[in-house]
């Protein structure tokens, strides 16, 4: 046993960092695109015949707003795979 | 697994430049382009008077297109709608070529995104300067006030992130959990179900909505 070196600090801050990106990053398009298809089911109860331009539009909407969980993804992968410490 | 991080790269000299270019990207970008031309010229041999499958199915994705181009542009839709047309189609061969077994989806490489969205980024300013003028142009970058100038610049340059870190993050993150649940479960039974999410769903989803932002800033900096 000698101890932890700081290359494997650095690794275990990166991993750690990595999954905390990814799961504070989730929350908000969690929340959101809940909202999304919500509203998206209450507009439908109210209006069934357009159904299919409400569902076409709520998942662009869901898209896009699912954008910041992406970046969140994407400092993750950043932090996995490109900090070797 | 060990073949996630792994990018295969060839480097080229070239008049003093070094290129790093990933042949892989470039391989099925082409494959994908020729795809599409081919299909092209089958549609084009056999259309008829009396439409047979072929030419059925063609002339629903065309009408479909027309339709989303005049719901989203109204008058300059027949300039935008060859390009658009094009890029779904292309987007969509794209975001589902992963499926093929060998095969690598472009879309995985940060390069095919950026380029498209940075494509989009000149359109839009070249349409918007064409529409309104050099002097209205720049007047909308101090649209409240004259401070908020470099927030405006800097909120142009962020759609372009914004649209091919979407289209990237959603391919790359749908592939690395292929990789890594088909290497959990060695194969067996729940690949196919992976790959027909985020393959064929996702893959949809995120060319359609790439496809739409672009023609939404279009659409925005021509009013």
């Amino acid at each position: 046993m000698d101890g932890i070196t700081g290359v494997e600090l650095i690794r275990a801050a990166a991993l750690l960092g990595a999954g905390m990106s990814m799961g504070f990053g989730a929350i908000g398009p969690g929340i959101g695109e809940g909202f999304a298809a919500g509203k998206a089911c209450e507009a439908i109860g109210r209006n069934p015949d357009q159904a299919g331009l409400l569902t076409r539009t709520m998942l662009v909407g869901q898209a896009v707003s699912e954008s910041t969980g992406i970046y969140a993804l994407v400092i993750s992968l950043l932090l996995i795979f490109v900090v070797k410490g | 697994m060990g073949d996630i991080t792994h990018v295969p790269t060839f480097v080229v000299e070239l008049f003093g430049i070094t290129l790093t270019v990933n042949y892989l990207t470039v391989f099925n970008t082409w494959a994908i382009m020729a795809t599409l031309i081919v299909l092209a010229f089958i549609v084009r041999g056999r259309i008829k008077e009396t439409p047979g499958p072929v030419q059925r199915v063609a002339e629903l994705y065309i009408s479909a297109m027309d339709n989303l181009t005049r719901e989203t542009l109204e008058t300059t839709s027949r300039a935008y709608f060859p390009l658009v047309a094009t890029m779904f189609a292309f987007l969509l061969l794209c975001n589902w070529w992963g499926i093929i077994p060998g095969f690598e989806e472009p879309t995985k490489d940060l390069n095919t995104p950026l380029s498209l969205g940075l494509m989009g980024f000149f359109l839009t300013h070249t349409a918007s300067i064409r529409a309104k003028g050099i002097g209205l142009y720049l007047k909308e970058y101090t649209h409240p006030f004259f401070i908020m100038a470099p927030l405006n610049v800097v909120g142009e340059l962020a759609k372009v992130v914004s649209i091919s870190f979407r289209l990237f993050g959603n391919i790359m993150g749908g592939a690395i959990i292929i990789t890594v649940v088909s290497w959990m479960v060695y194969s067996v039974a729940l690949p196919p179900f992976l790959y027909a999410f985020f393959g064929m769903f996702v893959g949809t989803v995120q060319a359609f909505v790439f496809t739409m932002l672009t023609i939404t800033y279009i659409a925005v900096a021509t009013k």
